[in-house]
């Protein structure tokens, strides 16, 4: 199964090392990504491919110190349309 | 007024100095009296700040041994370790020990030292990309890339290590950061508050729990790690609930508790596995669902509904959906989750299950019933006390024959499983309680791995004790290969061990060996009572394997029983 992730992480060097480690490690294939830099800040918008739950990854991330922000995307569309 | 005070405070630590004494001044700073470690080209800035003696140095032989102690001294004292090594080699090898730290939620800290940031990326002489390996063996690490940002991040570092779930934590300091002129200045210290329970998920807990006819509490390490130890005690004494403990759980609930049917999982009791498999409400504080606990997941407790307590909120869910979880503070949840629990008849098939799969340390014959010797040595022990096992079936046989006042009194390499972690282990453990009876139980194939740690223990004068339990043989492997690999006893072999009293002799460590029952009890006395350092060389059958035992893949009510041991 597909799913969408946006993080707001920290910009250092090996930020992206740490988000991907994990991804990898926890049994997600990263099939698309896009980032940007934004003040202090790197957005990244990543597209995984599981059969795990996403939460087992999003979970994961959210720990991680260098991570801001992680939200799956298909949850927040859910929510946006519950308001 | 204060502010004044905090002000002048404030400007007396605002002084001149290189990067290497702030780095020192840090430690002071956040109490430690003591830092393992060794020295080498990249941190001798770093080395030579300590010369001064504001923070005591151990020299360890080896960076492996370094980062074990400072675990050792992190679980047996609830402070954080720190470790220091120099690039390269120094580094890679603290790699495992940060991983044991980092799989059993310990507070470290590790410091090394990296080239000049000018040869960063060069391949210079003992360089390695220290913070791309810390990132798969630590909560978190950094790379100090500028002097100014050095004390914040050691700051940081120490916080992170000690805050919510605890881990290793790695700081690779370049060599020209560590001799660069800075000001020492305190920087302003977050404090990070641990997440409240929200009141309806306390509520749905609640509802589950009164509902429940047959609930079981399973502890795991957390409980220790959360100081919760006192909230979980009055916790089970007011529910009566029974409780079984994970590995790193023991000590957690005292052993007299007649409710406490002690470890579950692979080499668990009986009791535990079973209790569990039939409760109708698993209560999981500070653990998280290991395969050595569960073995088979799909049918781990599988009528029981489940209430996941955990400061870490990635563990909820992660391997069993739990119907409640609460991340937030043990300390806080416990006491708001307690109360009368109307379940005596559940009370009292626990009570019967216990009595009925009780020890047998009833063992024929004229040998060393290791077991046996465990229970005579727990008995024996003084109050203040600290054991450190390896790992294997010594390892086993310690978390089911030994009974263990509090979490700190038991340290046991449980995630990463790591042969080689007694020995220094023990030694941090003796530096944080130096009064403590600290011994080490280790077996003939973990012992060697950080052997050259009996130099610590000489050069120290440390008065360690080790308990070597030597069957000549990769016992647990060896147990495996004749369960589960016809026999074919593939390189478990060790009859050609090294004299382990004359290697003892050799670092002025006295013992003995022994090889008979009748021998045990005033071997251990002699051990016991010995001052200083004392080596117990016991030479047990290798026919003796651990039970009973969950095979792997099948279900824990599968549990196999005593099988055909000598």
């Amino acid at each position: 199964m597909m799913h969408s992730l946006e993080l707001e992480v920290s910009r250092r060097p090996e930020v992206l090392e740490r988000v991907l480690r994990v991804t990898r490690h926890r049994g997600f294939r990263v099939t698309n990504m896009q980032m940007r830099e934004q003040g202090e800040n790197t957005l990244l918008a990543i597209t995984v491919e599981a059969e795990r739950a996403i939460e087992l990854l999003s979970n994961q991330l959210t720990k991680l110190v260098d991570v801001n922000l992680c939200v799956v995307k298909a949850q927040e569309a859910a929510r946006q349309a519950a308001r | 007024m204060t502010e004044t005070k905090q002000e002048q405070e404030q400007d007396s630590q605002t002084k001149q100095t290189r990067g290497a004494d702030a780095v020192v001044k840090v430690l002071a700073a956040h109490g430690v009296d003591r830092v393992f470690g060794y020295p080498g080209g990249a941190i001798m800035p770093i080395y030579d700040a300590l010369y001064d003696g504001e923070v005591e140095h151990v020299l360890t032989r080896h960076e492996q041994g370094a980062a074990f102690a400072a675990v050792g001294y992190a679980r047996a004292s609830g402070k954080t370790g720190v470790c220091l090594a120099t690039s390269g080699p120094g580094a890679t090898n603290l790699i495992t020990a940060l991983a044991d730290a980092l799989l059993d939620s310990v507070p470290v800290v590790a410091i090394t030292g990296q080239v000049p940031s000018s040869l960063i990326g060069t391949d210079a002489f003992q360089e390695i990309d220290v913070l791309g390996l810390s990132l798969s063996c630590t909560k978190h690490s950094f790379m100090v890339t500028s002097v100014d940002e050095l004390i914040p991040t050691l700051y940081q570092a120490f916080e992170l290590a000690a805050e919510g779930r605890p881990g290793p934590v790695l700081v690779d300091i370049p060599k020209d950061i560590q001799v660069a002129a800075m000001e020492y200045r305190r920087p302003l210290q977050p404090v990070t508050a641990l997440p409240a329970a929200a009141q309806t998920d306390l509520d749905k807990a609640r509802a589950l729990l009164a509902e429940a006819k047959c609930p079981m509490a399973y502890i795991g390490g957390g409980v220790g790690m959360a100081s919760a130890v006192e909230p979980l005690r009055r916790f089970l004494n007011q529910t009566k609930m029974p409780s079984v403990c994970t590995l790193k759980g023991l000590g957690t609930v005292p052993g007299d508790d007649d409710l406490y049917l002690g470890m579950l999982g692979m080499h668990g009791l009986k009791a535990a596995n079973l209790a569990v498999q039939e409760c109708d409400l698993l209560l999981v504080v500070g653990a998280r669902f290991d395969d050595r606990v569960t073995g088979k997941l799909a049918t781990f407790a599988p009528n029981a509904k489940v209430i996941h307590l955990d400061v870490d909120a990635a563990e909820l869910g992660k391997l069993r959906q739990p119907d409640v979880a609460i991340a937030a503070d043990l300390c806080e949840v416990l006491p708001a989750l307690s109360g009368d629990l109307d379940i005596q008849p559940w009370r009292d098939q626990i009570s019967a299950l216990k009595a009925e799969h009780r020890w047998d340390y009833d063992h024929p014959g004229e040998l060393v019933y290791a077991p046996a010797m465990l229970k005579s040595l727990s008995e024996k022990l003084p109050k203040d006390s600290v054991v450190a096992c390896d790992v294997g079936q010594h390892q086993m046989w310690v978390a089911q024959h030994m009974q263990f006042r509090r979490p700190e009194d038991h340290l046991s390499s449980a995630g990463l499983g790591t042969m080689g972690f007694g020995l220094p282990a023990a030694i941090g453990a003796q530096f944080a309680r130096p009064n403590a009876t600290v011994v080490a139980v280790s077996g003939d194939g973990s012992f060697m791995m950080n052997v050259q740690e009996l130099a610590t223990i000489k050069r120290m004068g440390l008065p360690v004790k080790i308990l070597l339990l030597n069957n000549q043989k990769l016992g647990m492997v060896k147990q495996w290969q004749q369960l589960f690999f016809d026999g074919r006893l593939s390189e478990t072999d060790l009859s050609d061990n090294p004299d382990f009293l004359l290697m003892a002799s050799a670092f002025n460590i006295p013992g003995r060996s022994i090889s008979k029952a009748e021998e045990v009890n005033e071997a251990l006395d002699e051990m016991l009572s010995t001052p200083g350092p004392f080596m117990l060389h016991v030479a047990i059958d290798d026919g003796f394997n651990v039970w009973p035992l969950v095979p792997p893949g099948a279900a824990n009510n599968e549990m196999l029983d005593k099988m055909e041991d000598k």
